[in-house]
């Protein structure tokens, strides 16, 4: 079956947020090395986290469709969320790599 | 501002780069080819490290128009202290 367009989008999002978390991991796991400060120990937490919220958000559009395809309300609220998390990851990795 | 300081050095991919910067004002104010001759960094990265540093107020410069000479501001004076704390990290 099919993932219907407004899943394919949502799940295209959480994968464009997982590669820009890679190098926003990257380079604290770096500056965590090098300062050992608790600010990029939190950072760091929060963007494994982060990574982790959008890998299994990516296996539960592939893998329990029939939960999202019944109702199109559904399918958008989800790919609404996607979208504002794909926002402020953009923008924190934008300062970030300045 | 101590934030400020903990966020641009510790936080960010330039950080160490930044810490290296104020560490050669604190010696001398420089201008930014010097920065770039002392730090073994090309010139555009010095002066985009050094604009970030202006915009949160750490660094200022002179009025020359040619060959601006940037020293560290009063107000980072009175945060020494935390600079230090950072790059005492740093040297570990």
């Amino acid at each position: 079956m099919a993932m219907g367009p407004l899943i394919t989008a949502a799940a295209a999002l959480a994968g464009l947020n997982v590669l820009l978390l890679l190098p926003l991991v990257g380079v604290w796991v770096r500056n965590f090395t090098t300062f050992r400060s608790g600010l990029v120990g939190g950072l760091l937490t929060f963007a494994v986290a982060m990574l982790v919220e959008n890998a299994l958000a990516l296996y539960f559009f592939f893998s329990m469709q029939s939960f999202y395809a019944g109702d199109p309300h559904v399918q958008q609220a989800v790919l609404v969320l996607r979208t504002v998390q794909f926002v402020a990851i953009a923008v924190l990795s934008y300062s970030t790599l300045r | 501002m101590e934030k400020a300081l903990w966020y641009l050095l510790t936080a960010t991919r330039g950080g160490a780069n930044r810490a290296r910067i104020i560490d050669a004002l604190s010696e001398r104010p420089m201008n930014a080819n010097e920065l770039a001759q002392e730090l073994d960094v090309g010139y555009k990265t010095i002066r985009h490290h050094v604009e970030l540093l202006e915009e949160h107020d750490v660094v200022e410069s002179g009025d020359e128009s040619y060959a601006k000479l940037y020293f560290l501001t009063d107000r980072f004076d009175n945060y020494r202290d935390t600079f230090e704390q950072i790059v005492a990290q740093m040297d570990e």
